[in-house]
């Protein structure tokens, strides 16, 4: 198994992706409208409430995190759903590919589409409401989105097992699990606002700390110590778990025929 | 090379599936303690390194759930099943790189990329160098006759040309060992026959091994060296289409046109099986048309019977298969 054919299988997982995006109208939708509807409804709202420029860099840090982990977890997820939905997950588990080669090829198509989706609301919320994305340092910056684009990889790894689990009944977690993150990460306000224990609980999602490292960088005291190494640790954590519950759920199907189910 | 090698390409010993039955089915309702679903029962049976063996049987009886197991695609309740010495269960990605496996109703392979693009996919996922992926695909493409269409987009194909495209898809890495199952099912019978004769090409080429089912039975003899019947997921009988018509001895027809059309007593002659009367013709099947046609005639004779047409033939395996199957 050299290192040629890993990244062999890797790249077709990516190519796959790319292609199927790019030839589906729909898609622009989760890359252009969807965002954009986003960061100027937000952003207007912030205006509304006559909000100051903390506040304001506040909301938007929420907002253009949920629409980042939403798009980039939707490739890890689309790395099973494109095969269940053309009915040919059985080709996938005939070919001597693992989890690992589906979930990075995805995952780095998102990352891909991930940064376009951040670049076009940064650029939006510069022009429209005078907001540096930048400010923090490309460092800090690179650190919040890489936080990002681990929590949707923890997210896609469980929307496919989810799918194997229990059929296609639970491709819909695909979009509403970033509900989840919406509620518990503190995308539009501080977690300590929460009623205990949800606010205990969102000290175990991995995005919670990412948001607190990055707001910290626009004057909000963090509310954790050390949240990066946290976050980072939890997501590893996660992704692990994650891709533990995926490899189960494929073993289950082998067992039950789902994988078979989800072919015809 | 087709040197018989020692290790078998396929070994099944007492490969067993278990299906649950089905709880949540709301038809069963309380009646749900109806018993598992047993697909295939303790199967023994060996497929030779560059064999065909086709897989005969009705439906239900068991011959998708064994290719399925075969392919690792589903996980055996019991027993063991290897592929070139590779056990399907502790060694899944060995077997997987070996086999090339067309399953039943296979016709999906994605709609919005291109012929080609699918097959440069699937070459990446099976690790091929990749000029020599481009140059596989072309060639494949175009010896299934999809050469002119390899850059249409596959949702623009017929159902017939989306399973050649499959079929190419199958042999795209050189498997050594083919599972096809039902291979021609629901095909127009043109498309059947370019089918077959793509089939048997690629095993003439390389001398792949082949475990084919089907319950047709012309294509068991066109496309295989062996048949196993399958039934409740055993095997009751096994060999060349030759031998199983011989083993199974249900005779010899020996078809007879007479003036006047009535066969009466025929049926006591010895070694006479049984007789039918159709279509103005009397089919009497034997225990061997060489022994016994003389004899028949000179009856007739005897009888004043004039015989204006005779037709001697072996039973189709059609026949031994209903036989079979009883
Ligand atoms: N996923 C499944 N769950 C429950 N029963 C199944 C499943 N797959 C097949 N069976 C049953 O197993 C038996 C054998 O099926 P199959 O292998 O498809 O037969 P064949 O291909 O010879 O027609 C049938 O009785 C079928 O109903
Ligand atoms: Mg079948």
């Amino acid at each position: 198994m050299s290192w040629r054919s890993e990244m062999g299988r890797v790249y077709a997982f990516a190519k796959r992706n790319l292609l199927m995006a790019a030839r589906n109208v729909f898609f622009v939708f989760e890359l252009a409208f969807w965002p954009t509807v986003g960061v100027l409804s937000i952003g207007l709202m912030t205006r509304f409430l006559d909000l100051g420029p903390e506040m304001t860099a506040f909301l938007l840090v929420g907002t253009m995190a949920l629409s980042t982990v939403q798009v980039c977890q939707l490739d890890v997820s689309y790395a099973l759903l494109f095969d269940v939905w053309s009915k040919s997950v059985k080709h996938q588990f005939l070919a001597p590919v693992e989890i690992r080669h589906m979930a990075l090829g995805s995952w780095l198509v998102g990352i891909g589409r991930g940064l376009t989706v951040f670049g076009l609301q940064a650029l939006l919320s510069w022009w429209a409401f005078d907001f540096d994305f930048f400010e923090p340092g490309v460092l800090a910056l690179g650190a919040f989105l890489l936080g990002c684009f681990l929590t949707s990889a923890v997210v896609g790894l469980l929307v496919c097992a989810l799918v194997l689990l229990f059929g296609t009944r639970a491709e819909v977690s695909a979009w509403a699990t970033v509900n989840l993150v919406m509620v518990f990460c503190g995308i539009y306000y501080p977690v300590s606002i929460l009623p205990e224990p949800v606010s205990t609980l969102a000290g175990a999602f991995p995005l919670t700390y990412v948001l607190d490292a990055f707001r910290s960088h626009y004057g909000f005291a963090p509310e954790f110590s050390h949240p990066l190494l946290m976050g980072f640790i939890l997501s590893a954590l996660y992704i692990g778990l994650a891709h533990w519950a995926l490899a189960a759920a494929v073993t289950r199907c082998r067992r039950t025929g789902l994988l078979l189910k989800l072919s015809e | 090379m087709k040197d018989a090698s020692p290790v078998p390409a396929i070994a099944m010993r007492g490969l067993t599936k278990r299906f649950p039955a089905r709880q949540r089915d709301p038809r069963a309702g309380h009646a749900a303690a109806a018993a598992e679903v047993v697909a295939v029962d303790h199967l023994t049976l060996d497929v030779a390194s560059g064999e065909r063996l086709g897989l005969l049987g009705p439906n239900g009886a068991g011959k998708t759930t064994t290719l399925l197991m075969l392919s690792t695609l589903l996980a055996p309740s019991d027993g063991t099943a290897l592929v070139e010495g590779f056990d399907v269960r502790r060694d899944p990605q060995a077997v997987r790189r070996r086999i090339g496996a067309l399953l039943a109703g296979d016709r999906a392979v994605y709609r919005r990329l291109t012929g080609r693009e699918n097959l440069l996919y699937f070459a990446d996922l099976y690790g091929l160098p990749r000029a020599e992926a481009a140059a596989r695909a072309a060639a494949l493409l175009d010896l299934v006759g999809l050469g002119e269409r390899a850059d249409d987009l596959v949702s623009r194909y017929s159902s017939g040309m989306r399973l050649r495209l499959a079929l190419a898809r199958t042999v795209l890495h050189n498997p050594s060992v083919l599972l096809l199952d039902e291979p021609t099912l629901g095909l127009d019978p043109d498309i059947s026959v370019r089918m077959r004769a793509q089939i048997a090409g690629l095993r003439r080429e390389r001398g792949t091994t082949i475990l084919l089912t089907t319950h047709y039975m012309r294509e068991a003899e066109e496309l295989c060296d062996e048949i196993a019947f399958i039934k409740n997921g055993e095997i009751p009988a096994r060999g060349t289409a030759d031998a199983l018509k011989r083993q199974i001895r249900i005779g010899d027809v020996i078809a007879l046109r007479l003036d006047p059309a009535s066969g009466d007593g025929l049926a006591e002659l010895p070694g006479v099986l049984r007789c039918v009367f159709q279509d103005g013709r009397v089919e009497c099947t034997v225990d061997s048309a060489e022994k016994r046609l003389a004899q028949i005639l000179s009856w007739l004779h005897e009888q004043g019977v004039v015989v204006r047409d005779v037709d001697v033939h072996e039973p189709d395996l059609e026949e031994v298969f209903v036989e079979l199957a009883k």
